[in-house]
């Protein structure tokens, strides 16, 4: 726990910008803002989204049912919206628990399979998910044409007091500050991850759990613990965007796109890192957004060679040019590639 | 301290051990030796857990590991350093021992893991390499990781398989040493070996199996000087055989 | 139950199989002997598509001519990928293979909707869509049939490659044993192009009749790459002669749902994927 006292120092660092970046935005660009926040709240969609990824990573199991997790936090949300009783903010922690829970028995039936048997594996689980929940009652989850989603802030008008742009404001500060603590939480875990006695266990299974379990370590408890944690993460970030977006639809919900860039991000921005998951969602958000200011169609084409030359550039990832060019300088060789990968 | 009843071990019609008993007790430097294919090694396999055995029993300190899992039978206080050397690549030597520390027996905390692991850097002569990443050591190194993370599991007993492999007669001496200094600390080992003069130097017992069977066992004299021993390894003519046969 | 729909069922379901079976096998190339995970297969198929569709507008050529000129461009452009991209990530980490290929699966398909939008493009002048053949009250359509034997003979073409030419021999080795392979003096990185080539090249070729099949858009590449490894998958690691029997399967599979259960058509592609999540789970049971 001590060693985690740096990292944790950080993130409450970041907690507190968090919590102040709407009023300065608000302060230097007034009406500006409404779109910045926005924004932010899609770049840490995404770091969440990455994070998460990774962590379920950093045990070998490389997952494409990111996308399922999340459409399933989506779905929970919308479900328990649409039945009612509970108010919206009990269904973020309860599209968490769903998540677990399917992470715990997806988890426990795909335990043997390794490499890309695994990726495919959960990546038919994904597909069979959305069937299932297409072909459930009209009635309880909207079939295809999918579910609305009663947002989770409305924001109120007062005349003469406020600008109209304001409501978009203060509706997006309120997203902004739920994504905010979400990314906190998903950081934290992955900081705990990283500094505790787990990331001795989680990097032993990753790299061979026959040689892990000889010296102790129980290979299906950790990779199950990775699971669960990682899809209860996305779960409620699946929630919140279904409330933030204002409706669910399957194939758009478990769309595989959500796995794409779930996978995409941490190895750009570095494997198996907390910083590296972040740093990505931040420069491929900006990336993306720049690009699609600057060229409007086709700006997709920009983007994708991007991740080409990012990979055969970086094939670590941004974490680690940043370190080698910081082992350069120091004038110490170069790691052996044993090191960590992307 | 471990103990071994009618183990067997069959894959499809093939018997690759068969009624294969011992005894190994504490403090013990045990050794197994036997020609190629003798089933040396898959009896390490099922001793360690990484195979299931067809028949019999095995058990540790009185307590039955027979159907236990590897990490069962680590925290009951088996350690084993491999033959083809298996480090943790992306880690340091420090971190790879650490695994062992903190995961060997369950309710470690942290401060008696760094214990342990010190301790077990220390005797394998790591100290100073702790920092080196994994991938960067000498044959030699790797040997002593093999072992020190074993030991930092905080074994009863240690499997040690094959370990002289591939090292020169300077460093075979300086593995011994590592061994004797590991049975002076109270733990028991049972170890494979194919290099004699190891075994004549370590061993305070030996068992020479052949074809998956147990042929001899007794002191390192008294097996070498058995002519069923010598037999063994040096093959008989094939028509002898079926004359007696 | 009406056996006239079962038979139907198993009809089509096996008429299916063939393009999937020659989209996959190309993956299995790529994966098997030059060991890359490759995500942007499917565009090679999304291609060779609109290639035809473009041809046929353009020059008012048949799909089935178009072909002569597909192939071979798909084969070059399957080669270039490979010498500009694919070479530096042979020795990379899995997850790099999957970013690279899939940067450069998002660059071709956004290069397709630029050049021909986002809408479905069908291809006009095919005469020959619509003639079908009633045998014992099954119908079996000319172009269902014909991309059947099609890919049926390409792929026993590609068996025959590999089990008994040179240059088959020598992709099995690479496959085996890269460093083995060298050392007798086989150029790997030639045969790897000329896999990769090879695997874009036959994708392609699917890719042509499935615009005359359906009218593709630039987003159908990607389903046919997760289909194809999942088949690729199922048939195991290394295992080109599995692929005929795994297509078979989930096609056959498919179409069975599709014609017998009502709303089945809905549930293809959920099929598909439980048949290949169930079995992997099963297999990975009784190795244990």
């Amino acid at each position: 726990m001590r060693r985690a006292l740096p990292d944790l120092l950080w993130t409450l660092l970041l907690a507190a910008v968090v919590a102040l970046a709407p009023t300065v935005l608000k302060a230097l660009f007034a009406q500006a803002s409404v779109s910045y926040l926005s924004l932010a709240a899609n770049a840490i969609s995404l770091a969440i989204l990455a994070l998460s990824w990774d962590l379920l990573a950093r045990t070998g199991q490389l997952s494409l049912a990111h996308a399922a997790f999340y459409g399933a936090g989506a779905y929970t949300a919308a479900i328990l919206a649409k039945l009612g009783g509970l108010p919206l903010a009990f269904d973020l922690p309860l599209a968490g628990v769903v998540g677990a829970v399917l992470a715990l028995g997806l988890g426990s039936v795909t335990l043997r399979l390794k490499g890309i048997y695994f990726a495919i594996a959960t990546l038919a689980f994904t597909e069979v998910l959305k069937a299932v929940v297409q072909e459930l009652p009209t009635g309880l989850a909207g079939g295809a044409a999918g579910l609305n989603v009663p947002p989770l802030f409305r924001p109120h008008f007062v005349p003469g007091a406020m600008q109209r742009w304001e409501i978009a404001y203060q509706r997006n500060e309120a997203y902004f500050y739920v994504y905010g603590g979400l990314l906190v939480l998903t950081i934290l875990v992955s900081v705990l991850a990283q500094r505790t006695r787990l990331k001795a266990a989680f990097t032993a299974v990753r790299t061979n759990e026959e040689v892990a379990a000889v010296m102790g370590v129980r290979p299906a408890r950790v990779k199950l613990l990775a699971f669960v944690l990682s899809s209860a993460l996305v779960g409620m970030l699946g929630a919140l965007e279904a409330m933030r977006l204002g409706s669910v639809i399957p194939d758009g919900t478990f769309a595989v796109s959500t796995t794409v860039f779930a996978l995409v991000t941490p190895i750009f921005g570095g494997l198996y890192t907390t910083l590296g998951p972040i740093l990505g969602a931040g420069v491929l958000s900006a990336v993306e957004e720049t690009l699609r200011r600057t060229f409007a169609e086709g700006y997709l084409i920009g983007y994708g060679i991007v991740l080409v030359a990012s990979i055969l550039f970086m094939p670590r990832g941004l974490v680690g040019l940043a370190n080698r060019l910081a082992r350069r300088r120091r004038g110490t060789p170069p790691a052996a590639d044993g090191e960590e990968a992307g | 301290m471990l103990r071994v009843d009618g183990l067997e071990k069959r894959f499809g019609g093939l018997a690759a051990v068969s009624e294969l008993s011992f005894q190994v007790e504490e403090g013990e430097i045990f050794a197994i030796i036997g020609p190629n294919g003798a089933g040396k090694t898959t009896t390490l396999n099922m001793i360690s857990g990484l195979l299931t055995p067809t028949a019999g029993r095995i058990e540790l300190a009185g307590r039955d590991i027979t159907t236990a899992g590897s990490a069962e039978r680590c925290h009951a206080g088996l350690g084993r350093a491999f033959q083809v050397v298996q480090p943790f690549p992306e880690m340091t030597v420090e971190e790879n021992v650490m695994v062992g520390a903190l995961y060997g027996k369950p309710g470690t905390t942290y401060a008696a893991a760094r214990r342990r692991a010190e301790d077990a850097l220390e005797r394998s002569g790591l100290d100073a390499l702790r920092t080196v990443p994994a991938v960067e050591l000498t044959l030699l190194q790797e040997k002593r990781l093999e072992i020190a993370r074993a030991l930092a599991t905080d074994p009863r007993v240690l499997l040690l398989d094959e370990v002289m492999a591939g090292l020169r007669p300077a460093e075979a001496r300086l593995a011994v040493e590592l061994v004797r200094g590991v049975r002076e600390r109270g733990v028991t080992v049972v170890f494979i070996e194919h290099v004699m003069p190891v075994v004549r130097d370590l061993a305070d017992r030996v068992l020479v199996m052949n074809y998956g069977r147990p042929l001899a066992s007794g002191s390192y004299q008294q097996v070498t000087a058995d002519p069923r021993v010598v037999d063994a390894y040096l093959g008989r003519d094939d028509d002898e055989e079926e004359d007696e046969a | 139950m009406d056996l006239t729909l079962l038979a139907q069922g198993l009809v089509s379901g096996v008429l299916a199989a063939g393009l999937y079976a020659l989209v996959s096998v190309g993956l299995a190339l790529a994966i098997g002997v030059i060991g890359i995970i490759n995500f942007a297969h499917g565009e090679f198929f999304m291609i060779g598509a609109f290639l035809a569709y473009q041809l046929s507008v353009s020059l008012g050529l048949d799909p089935l001519i178009s072909l002569i000129f597909v192939a071979p461009a798909l084969f070059i452009i399957g080669a270039v990928i490979y010498q500009s991209t694919i070479r530096y990530v042979l020795e990379a980490p899995e997850l790099n293979q999957m970013l690279l290929t899939f940067g450069l699966s998002i660059v071709l398909q956004n290069l397709a909707l630029v050049i021909w939008g986002g809408d479905p493009r069908s291809i006009s002048n095919v005469p020959y869509r619509s003639v079908g053949y009633q045998v014992g009250g099954i119908s079996i359509g000319l172009v269902p049939l014909g991309s059947f034997v099609i890919s049926l003979a390409l792929v026993l073409a590609l068996y025959w490659v590999l089990a008994r030419t040179r240059l088959g021999r020598a992709m099995r080795a690479v496959a085996q044993n890269r460093v083995g392979a060298s050392l007798v003096g086989l150029e790997v990185n030639r045969i790897y192009l000329v896999a990769f080539a090879l695997s874009a090249l036959l994708a392609g070729i699917g890719g042509v009749m499935i615009a005359v099949i359906q009218s593709p858009t630039p987003t159908v590449g990607f389903a046919f790459t997760l289909k194809a490894f999942a088949i690729v998958v199922l048939a195991g690691l290394g295992n080109i002669r599995g692929i005929l029997w795994a297509s078979l399967t989930v096609a056959v599979s498919e179409s069975l749902v599709a014609t017998l259960v009502p709303n089945g058509d809905a549930l293809r592609n959920a099929v598909f994927f439980a048949i290949i999540f169930l079995v992997l789970v099963v297999r990975a049971r009784r190795t244990a």
